[in-house]
This record gives structure tokens, sequence and C-alpha cells, in this order.
């Protein structure tokens, strides 16, 4: 059975660009130009992972007023918000709504079908045991790499794919600097360089949510961000 | 020097300058006080003459009023007064009473008038004072009458027995006879109290003979006793005089004083008989409740006589002061303290203390009575020169029979019209300076707050664009309905267009980026698909090249909304305590890695130096300035980064050796989209908002970026001033 995903997008050229794309690599696509369609078909059926732009038409924030809806449909239900809106606000506002991602549409098409990919993956693993090849330990860090998930002192962080492998290009090699620009390669996003300093501070926030003492990623002014062991 | 200038004529001084057009106004009161006193005077001249020649007409064709007295010699003192009575008198009531108000004219005689005669050759001072007498003169109905009050303290009378008439007290009568040829005397000496018996005398008062037409009564009183008498006008010659003879000793009966209305008894120097002119007094002092001074004089130039005073005369009645209880403290001060000395610096405030050294004599001269006596009618002012005292004279001529008889003379100071004038001046001035000090403080008040709100206004104008030129403030538009509030409402319209127009200017770029996102998606997406499925070799080179041109487009639109999403991010960003130093010094090690074509010089204190800041931003702020310094730098030279504290600020300097900048782009450059960058020079997308972000960090730092070229001209040096970190 192939995986369904949904695409929410008013404009049609890119929606069935994406559309296309993600059939061609084996997915089942539907469409969807407004939120009205797209949650009469919701209420029917619940696609695998959900697409979503921001701005739907008419409605400005249509889109984060269906990732809710979608949300409390189901938990687990991956949301990518996918928008031209590339301020911190909205990102802030999307990530909290629930979505699992949010992403510019600068993004190329193959770091969007790796995320979906990863994300599918994610969802499919939940259930499974851990393979041990796939974890990395770092101090009081443990980074499940097939299943995307985090650990820090035993319990879970949440954070989205992007920010998963900015955590995991960082902490692969403690102590090295990473700059900006590996950063962006290695969680496959192009964005300049702010968008990166308010991604490293998102994920410092919540890291702190679970330890208020969390203080082990390092700004190197001028070059970029360091993962420091914490000390013993 | 010229801005002070500026100040000084600002609307208030001009409105303040105008308003002082309004001392025309006192001016024009004084002016107008001036021309009323004037007509005054001439009212006051009319009437002082009116008066002179009311007095004057009355007087006309009367010249038996102006009778004898005056056109003889001046009066001796043994004249005699012979005034005229209106009514019958009694002669035998034993009083005085009938003589009535005549008896005012009644003339003393004592010691002073002690005659010597053969009676009495030795004086005898002792007894001086024994006897004195007051008489009175009067004309009747063709007989002269005459009463003598004698002061005697001993009455001696005539012997019953004696023949001689002179061996007690008695009154002589002298008088010059009827054609002037000799002298007669008339003894009366009673034998009592009793109606007198006269005797024509010899001279040596022999040959008693009795005179009847002389007739009288001798009574007592108690000092003395009151002789009244009649005698018929055909007897009297020109001159007549009375003495009282004064016997004390009972036994020897010789005189022992005499007292006489003259001196020597010769028929040159007998007292003359004068009709004086109450008549003239009558009807002067008919019109004496007027304010004047009246004289009559006669043709000569003598005053015959004065009604009223001089320093009395001022010819106005003045308004009375106010009362007491209108008074009021505070005006009274002011009034006594501050405004009255400064009026008597410039009003003469006239005083009656003076002196009229014209009338102190009997004569009068002046050139209004000399005209009057010529038969001009005339008024004179005359100043007097020790009180500064004005007179005002009015002659007018009395005729009689087409002749001059005399003049009336009408006297008054000026001094009433004088106080009158200043009493105007003073409430002039009163109500002017009241009135022009309200006006002008209104004016000034006025012209403040007028000035007031445009400079307000004018301060906000200002205050609305920065030295760069951008809309920073709004007018906040004032509710008065005037053309002040006019201006300022159309002010703040303005400006909130200008600021809608530079908002709409400032978000172009993100909005411009926004909107192109969307079809560089589509392009960017179909390219994609078209490369995942295309397989020809040929095409795919073109593919590539189509999707690097995309990249390339997409970092612009990157860069574009960088601006505006910093200012996001900045608006809810924290600041906090970073040291400057320790952050300057982490970049400055970064870009040696990043640059390592360029040579980086350092120059850091050895202190820390602390701000209020976000280390984040401080750094991308030190990126754009570095990334410009490495562009615009000259391969191999160093690009210098600075950092100290100049007293409660933090300085940091980058400086590269390259071309200087142009005076015009110096604060230009830190504008969005702004870029000095020669067209060769762009090997990758440019679009000036580099500086453009390290001015919007560094004013969220609550500091200032300024460019200047180096001294050398061999470079520029960016400086970046930021407020220390305050506890």
């Amino acid at each position: 059975m192939s995986r369904r995903i949904a695409i929410v997008e008013d404009e049609a050229a890119i929606r069935e660009n994406y559309a296309d794309v993600l059939r061609k690599q084996g997915y089942e696509v539907q469409t969807y130009s407004n939120r009205q369609d797209a949650m009469s078909a919701f209420d029917l059926r619940l696609p695998n992972l959900a697409i979503i732009d921001i701005g739907l038409e008419s409605e400005i924030d249509g889109g984060f007023t269906l990732c809710q809806a979608l949300r409390s449909l189901s938990d687990t239900l991956p949301i990518i918000f996918l928008t031209a809106r590339d301020n911190d606000f909205d990102t802030v506002s999307g990530l909290r709504m629930g979505a699992d991602d949010y992403l510019t549409k600068d993004i190329s098409l193959p770091h969007l079908s790796a995320r979906i990919a990863a994300l599918f993956r994610r969802s499919e693993v939940i259930d499974q045991p851990t393979f041990p090849e796939n974890l990395v330990a770092r101090g009081q860090l443990r980074l499940d790499i097939g299943r995307l998930t985090v650990q820090w002192k035993e319990e879970a962080v949440p954070l989205t794919v992007t920010e998963f492998w900015m955590i995991h290009a960082l902490a692969k090699f403690t102590g090295h600097v990473k700059s900006r620009q590996i950063l962006m390669q290695e969680s496959k996003i192009f964005v300049d360089g702010s968008t990166i300093t308010s991604h490293i501070k998102r994920i410092r926030k919540k890291f702190m949510q679970v330890d208020s003492e969390f203080d082990c990623i390092e700004t190197v002014y001028g070059m970029g961000y360091r993962w420091n062991l914490e000390p013993e | 020097m010229k801005f002070l200038f500026k100040k000084l004529f600002g609307i208030r001084f001009k409105l303040v300058f105008l308003s002082s057009f309004l001392l025309v106004i006192p001016w024009l009161g004084y002016l107008y006080i001036l021309e009323m006193e004037e007509y005054l005077q001439l009212g006051q001249e009319q009437t002082v003459l009116g008066t002179a020649q009311a007095l004057a007409t009355a007087l006309n064709e009367r010249p038996e009023l102006f009778n004898e007295g005056s056109y003889s010699p001046a009066r001796r003192a043994e004249d005699l007064y012979v005034y005229p009575i209106f009514s019958a008198l009694e002669l035998d009531d034993g009083s005085l009473v009938d003589w009535g108000a005549y008896q005012q004219y009644e003339v003393s005689y004592d010691s002073q008038n002690y005659l010597r005669t053969s009676l009495n050759p030795a004086r005898h001072y002792l007894n001086d004072d024994s006897v004195s007498f007051k008489n009175m003169v009067g004309e009747y109905d063709g007989s002269l009458y005459a009463y003598f009050k004698v002061y005697d303290d001993k009455i001696i009378y005539r012997d019953r027995e004696a023949l001689s008439v002179h061996r007690s007290d008695f009154l002589q009568i002298t008088m010059l006879d009827i054609d002037g040829s000799g002298i007669t005397k008339y003894v009366i000496a009673p034998y009592g109290p009793e109606p007198i018996y006269p005797f024509e005398v010899e001279d040596d008062y022999s040959n008693p003979a009795f005179e009847g037409r002389i007739t009288g009564l001798w009574y007592e009183t108690s000092t003395g006793y009151d002789i009244e008498l009649q005698i018929p006008m055909q007897m009297l010659g020109d001159r007549l005089g009375f003495t009282i003879f004064d016997v004390d000793d009972l036994i020897e009966r010789s005189v022992s004083t005499v007292v006489a209305t003259y001196k020597v008894a010769d028929a040159e120097r007998l007292g003359s008989l004068r009709l004086p002119t109450p008549e003239i007094d009558r009807i002067v002092a008919g019109m004496n409740h007027n304010n004047s001074r009246i004289q009559v004089v006669d043709f000569s130039g003598r005053v015959l006589l004065t009604v009223g005073d001089i320093q009395s005369a001022t010819g106005l009645q003045l308004a009375k002061a106010t009362s007491d209880n209108e008074r009021n403290e505070y005006w009274e001060f002011l009034q006594n303290q501050i405004l009255s000395p400064l009026y008597d610096r410039f009003l003469v405030q006239p005083s009656n203390d003076f002196i009229d050294e014209l009338y102190s004599d009997v004569t009068r001269e002046g050139e209004h009575i000399n005209s009057a006596l010529m038969g001009a009618p005339l008024t004179q002012f005359r100043t007097l020169t020790d009180t500064q005292t004005r007179i005002l004279g009015a002659a007018y001529p009395i005729f009689s029979e087409g002749d001059v008889m005399g003049a009336v003379v009408v006297d008054q100071n000026m001094n009433g019209l004088r106080t009158f004038r200043n009493q105007a001046l003073e409430q002039l001035f009163n109500t002017m300076l009241a009135v022009m000090l309200i006006i002008a403080l209104g004016l000034f008040f006025f012209a403040s707050r007028i000035s007031s709100r445009i400079r307000f206004l004018r301060n906000q104008a200002e205050g609305i664009i920065d030295e760069v030129g951008r809309v920073k403030n709004t007018i906040i538009p004032s509710k008065s309905s005037d053309e002040l509030g006019d201006l300022s409402r159309s002010f703040s319209s303005i400006v909130e267009r200008l600021t809608q127009y530079t908002n709409y200017l400032e978000n172009m770029s993100s909005r411009l980026s926004h909107e192109l996102r969307t079809p560089v998606t589509v392009v960017r997406s179909s390219l994609e698909n078209l490369g995942l499925n295309e397989t020809n070799e040929g095409s795919k080179v073109y593919l590539e090249r189509a999707e690097e041109g995309i990249s390339r487009l997409n970092l612009i639109l990157t860069h574009m909304s960088e601006a505006t999403r910093l200012e996001q991010m900045l608006q809810t960003s924290e600041k906090e305590r970073i040291e400057l130093r320790e952050v300057v010094n982490g970049c400055v090690e970064g870009y040696k890695l990043a640059y390592t074509s360029n040579v980086f010089e350092t120059d850091f204190p050895q202190y820390p130096i602390y701000i209020t800041g976000v280390p984040e931003y401080i750094a991308q702020l030190l990126d754009k300035l570095v990334a410009n310094a490495v562009e615009f730098s000259r391969e191999q030279q160093p690009i210098k980064v600075y950092c100290r504290t100049l007293r409660d600020h933090a300085i940091l300097k980058v400086s590269n050796a390259g071309p200087f900048l142009p005076e015009e782009m110096k604060e230009r450059i830190f504008d969005s989209m702004i870029s000095v960058r020669s067209q060769e020079r762009q090997k990758q997308p440019h679009l000036g908002m580099g500086l453009h972000i390290a001015r919007l960090i560094t004013e969220f730092h609550g500091g200032q970026i300024r460019a200047e070229n180096r001294k050398d001209r061999e470079g520029v040096i960016i400086t970046v001033v930021i407020p220390l970190y305050y506890d």
C-alpha cells in the first residue's frame, strides 16, 4: 500500500509540480487548493502526511487553522508547512501549531523528498526496537538516527527533522566548529545565516525546557557553532 | 550673531513693537487735554471779563459812586467818610440800635489821636488812656448824622452855675465855613445826660452862642457816654473835625486829655468830608460768590475796594476728593509711591502759597488796567516768578457820560484750572497705563502662545525626519481650529502620507521578494521536475544553467528580505550584558579563517568592554562590516579592527585601504538598497543591504554608525558607537 500525501497549496503550478515529483517516487498524492476542500476530504480519510501552505486563497492564515484541525484529528500525522513566508514569527507559530517541520519554498525538491522520507521513516520505526548501530551517544545526548529522535539526560527532546539534522551535524564531531553554511547543508535547507541563528536558538530553548542547565551548544562568533561535551 | 538677531526680532518682539504705536493714544490724549485747557482758559478769560463787564455795567453812569473821595487826593487819616444812610434814625431813643449795620463803618480814635490844644498845653501822658471814642458819620435826607461812643472813666458835667463851656467833658465840632473863609467851633457841654445844647464859641471858648440847628442827645452808658447828633448839610463846608475834651478833676476842672479826628485845627489840615461808596461795595459784594477777587480802581489806578483774595480765587470749583471708604490701600500706595512722583516730574503742581506783588500796594498797575482806563477792556495772564502760578486778570472800564471813571479789575489764579488739568492728565495716564499694560501683556501672551505653537510645530517638523531623511516621528495634529491648527493638521497628513510612502519603499524589497518567491518556486520546481525526467545530455547543460540562475535569484530574494526579517527578530530580542571585546575577537579569528587572502590587524584594549546587547547581532554587524571591508580592500592591505571605550561609549572601528567614499554617500550608504560598488566589482549579487543591516543592529543597541574616509585618503573607516553597559 502506497503512502498517501495531501498537498494543500493554492498555487496550481507549484502544487502540481510537487505532486508530480512525489507521485514519481511512488506516493499517492491528493491535492487541494483551499482549506474547505482539504478539510472535507480529511474528514473522510486522513492522509499519511500533509504538506500545507499557510496562505490559502482568501485565507491568510488558512494553513494554521488547517494544521490545528488536522492535529486535533491525529496526534501522529506528520505535517509539513511549505510556505513562502520565511519570517521568524510565522516559523515559531507554525511549529507551535504542532507541525513537524517548517520549510520555505526555497527548498529544492530532492531536499523536500528526503525530508518526507525521513518523516515517514520516523513514524514507521516508532514502534520498532532501536537498532544499536543507529544510536549516537555524546555525553548525556542520545541521537537515534533511524527514528530521528533526541534524548537528553534520558528525556526526549521534541525536535523537528531540520533541527535533528542540525544537532546531528553538531554532535557528530563534538568540539568542532560547524559554520552556518555546513549546518545548512547538513539540514538540507537553504536559508540565510540569521535563520540558522534562530534555529539554534529554538534548539537551545527546547533543550532548556528539558534541562534548564543545558549549555552544550556554544556560539563561536564569526565562525559558527560547536557542541561541547558537558564537564564530567 | 545672525541667529541672535533673528531671535530678537521674533513674532513676540514684532507684536510688542507694533503695539508700541499705541503710545500715540496717550499722546493724543495729552494733546487733547492741553487743547481743552486752552479752551477752558479761554472760557475762564471770558468769564472773568464777563464778570468785570457785568460789574462795570452796574457801575456805569453812576459818577456819584466815585464822588469826591475818589476825585480828591488820597485820603488822609483825618478825613471823614460820610456813609449814605437809607433809613431815618431816632436821635432821642438813647441807644445806637437804630444805626444797625452802619456801625461797622465806625472809626476808633484813641491816644494815638491825642491833640494838643490851648486848653491842655502840657501832655498828661498818665491820663492818655482815660478817654477814647468811636465815631461814625452818615448822611440822610440832607443832614449829617454822627454818633460818638465815648469811653470815659469819669464823666464831669458842666457846673450849672458856670458860664464857661470848656470846664467839663465836652464835644467840640470844628468845621470850615461853607464859603471856606474861616473855621467855626461848636461846643456841646451838657449839664448831665440831656438833649444837646450846642454853642458856637470863639477860639478861646468865650461868648458861647446857642446854635439850634445842631440837635441830638447825650446819654450815659456803662463805659462812658454816647452822643448822637444831626447837623444840616447846609451848615457844613468841605472840612470837618470832632474833638472830645476830657476833664477828670471835679474841683480844678482843667482839661486833662483831648482826642480828635484831626491833627491840626486849621482850614487846610482839617479832615475833609468824604463820601465813600458803599454802593459799589454792595454791588460788588453781590457778585462775590464767584471765585474771583474783584477790585474797583478809579481812573488814577487807586484801589477803591477789594473783595475776595487772590489765593482762594481759583475760578473753578474742583471735584471733591473721594470719600475714605472708597479708597483702596494698594491703589493709594501705587498712586502715592509710584505714579505721583512720576507725574510730578513733568506736571507743575500749582501752589496757593504765593504773594501777588502787584497787589501789595494800594495802587494797581498793569497792562490790562492801563488799557481799561484808556477805555478798552483787556484780559491778561501773568506768571508769578517764584511759584509759577499763573494769574488771569481782566479789567473793564466804567463809563460815565462818555468818560472813563475807573475800572473793574477781576483776578483769578489759574491754579484751579491747572489742578483740573493735572487731575485730568493723571486720570488719563492712569487709565492709559492700565489699558496699555493690559494690551501689551495680552499681546505678549498672545504672541508667546503663537510663537511657542509655531516653535512646537517647527520642532515637531524637524523631528520628523532624521539627518539621513528617514521619517522617524509623526506630528500630533493640533485640535485648534485656527490657521496654525490647520497647518499642523496638514503637516500631520503630509507626514502620514510620507510615512506610508516610506514604509512602502522600505518594505518593497521584502514584499517584492515575497511576491517573487512563488513564481520562482514554480520555475524551480518545474525545472527540477524537468531535470528528473530529462535524460538528454545536451538539454541537461541548459537545465543546470537555469537552475544555477534560479538559485542566484533565490539568493537575491533571501538577501532582499534579510533586513525585514532582522527587524522582526530585533523586536522580539532580549538584550543582555555582553563583553564586546571577546565577541569581536572571536569574530576576527573566524574571519582570519574565512578570508584567507586578507590580513587582519586588531587593536583591542587590555580591559573588558561591557555593553548591553545580543552577541549574535553584534557578530552579524561585524560580519557585514568586515565583508564590506574585505570587498573594498586592496590586495595584501590589512583590514584593521579597533575597539576601545571613550567615556561612556564603546567604539568599534573597521578600516580598510581602498577607494574612498564620495562625500554625498557618507550617510546614504547605510540606507536600504544603496551600493557604491562599480559594475565590474559585482561578482555576485549585491543589493546594498549589508550596511543597512549594520545600521539596524547599531540602532537596536542604541548606538550610531558612520562612515569616514581615512585621513590619509587611502581608505574608509566605519565607526560604530554603542553605549556601555550601565548597571
